[in-house]
C-alpha cells in the first residue's frame, strides 16, 4: 500500500513537473484573415504548437495552400474557416491557389 | 474591344444597382461557362472556371442580401445593356476556335472587369443607399481588381 502511494506520489511529482514545464507558454492561437484578396496580416510569427486559424470574411472562396505541398486547406467558402497546428520551425510561404496575387508567409520559431 | 454601361440619367436607386449586380455577374458567368467548356489552355481554363465561381458566389450573397432587404431587383438601361453585352460576346465567341478563341474571351473579360470596376466606382458605390448594400459592393471591388489583375496577365501571356 505504502509502495502504491509512492508511485501514485511519483506520477502527480511528474504530472506537474510536465505541466510547470508547458505553462512556461502556452499554445496559442494566431488569427490570419482572408479580406479583400489578400491574407491579412500578410507576414505572422507564431511558436511551435500554435494553432492558425484563418478566416474567409471575403465575398469569395479561398484556400490556403503551401507553396512547398505542405499544406492545403482545399477549398475555404465565405465566412468559412481553417486551422493548422505549426510544429516544424522554419518560414512558410503560401498562397491562394485561385487567387494568383493573394500570397503571404508566417514564420514557426 | 470596348465594354461600357450607358451613364444614368438619374441616379440608380437600390433596386436598380441591385438589378445591375446581379446581371453584371450573370453575365460573367455565362462567358466563363463558355470559355470552360471550349478552350484548350489550361490558364484560361482556370480562369475561366474562377470566374463562374467567383461570380457565382458573389451573386449568391448580392440576392441573400436583397432578399433580406426586401429589395425587388429592378431592370434598367444600365442591366438591359450589360445583357444584350453579355449576349453579343457570346454570339461573337461561338464561332471561334482555339488561340482566337481565347484571346477574344480574355480580352473581353479585361474590358468588361474594367468597365465594371468603373461602374462600381462612379455609379454603384457613389449612389447605394443602403448600408449593407454599399458594404457588399465595396467588398465585391477587390475581387473584381483582382480578376481584372488576372486577365491582364493572362491577355499579356496570350500575345
Amino acid at each position: 500500500m505504502r509502495a502504491l502511494a509512492l508511485l501514485l506520489a511519483a506520477v502527480l511529482t511528474c504530472a506537474t513537473g510536465a505541466a510547470a514545464a508547458g505553462a512556461a507558454r502556452k499554445p496559442a492561437t494566431v488569427q490570419i484573415k482572408m479580406d479583400g484578396m489578400k491574407f491579412v496580416p500578410a507576414e505572422a510569427a507564431v511558436h511551435s504548437g500554435d494553432t492558425i486559424v484563418w478566416t474567409n470574411t471575403d465575398v469569395v472562396a479561398h484556400t490556403v495552400t503551401s507553396k512547398t505541398g505542405l499544406f492545403d486547406s482545399k477549398l475555404i467558402p465565405p465566412g468559412g474557416t481553417w486551422k493548422y497546428v505549426a510544429k516544424k520551425a522554419g518560414s512558410f510561404d503560401y498562397k491562394c491557389s485561385y487567387h494568383l496575387p493573394m500570397t503571404a508567409t508566417f514564420t514557426v520559431r | 474591344m470596348t465594354v461600357s454601361a450607358p451613364a444614368f440619367a438619374q441616379a440608380p436607386n437600390d433596386a436598380q444597382i441591385a438589378s445591375i449586380v446581379v446581371t453584371a455577374n450573370q453575365v460573367d458567368i455565362d462567358a466563363g461557362k463558355l470559355a470552360a467548356s471550349r478552350t484548350k489552355n489550361a490558364a484560361v481554363k482556370q480562369f475561366a472556371q474562377l470566374m463562374v465561381t467567383d461570380h457565382s458566389g458573389v451573386n449568391k450573397q448580392a440576392t441573400d442580401l436583397v432578399t433580406r432587404l426586401h429589395v425587388t431587383p429592378q431592370d434598367n438601361d444600365t442591366s438591359k445593356s450589360l445583357k444584350e453585352g453579355g449576349d453579343k460576346n457570346l454570339a461573337a465567341l461561338k464561332p471561334l476556335k482555339g488561340a482566337a478563341f481565347d484571346k477574344a474571351y480574355v480580352d473581353h473579360e479585361v474590358a468588361y472587369h474594367q468597365a465594371v470596376l468603373d461602374a462600381l466606382d462612379k455609379t454603384l458605390i457613389p449612389n447605394a443607399s443602403n448600408a449593407d448594400l454599399k458594404a457588399l459592393l465595396v467588398k465585391v471591388r477587390p475581387a473584381f481588381a483582382s480578376h481584372l489583375e488576372h486577365a491582364q496577365h493572362l491577355q499579356a501571356s496570350l500575345k
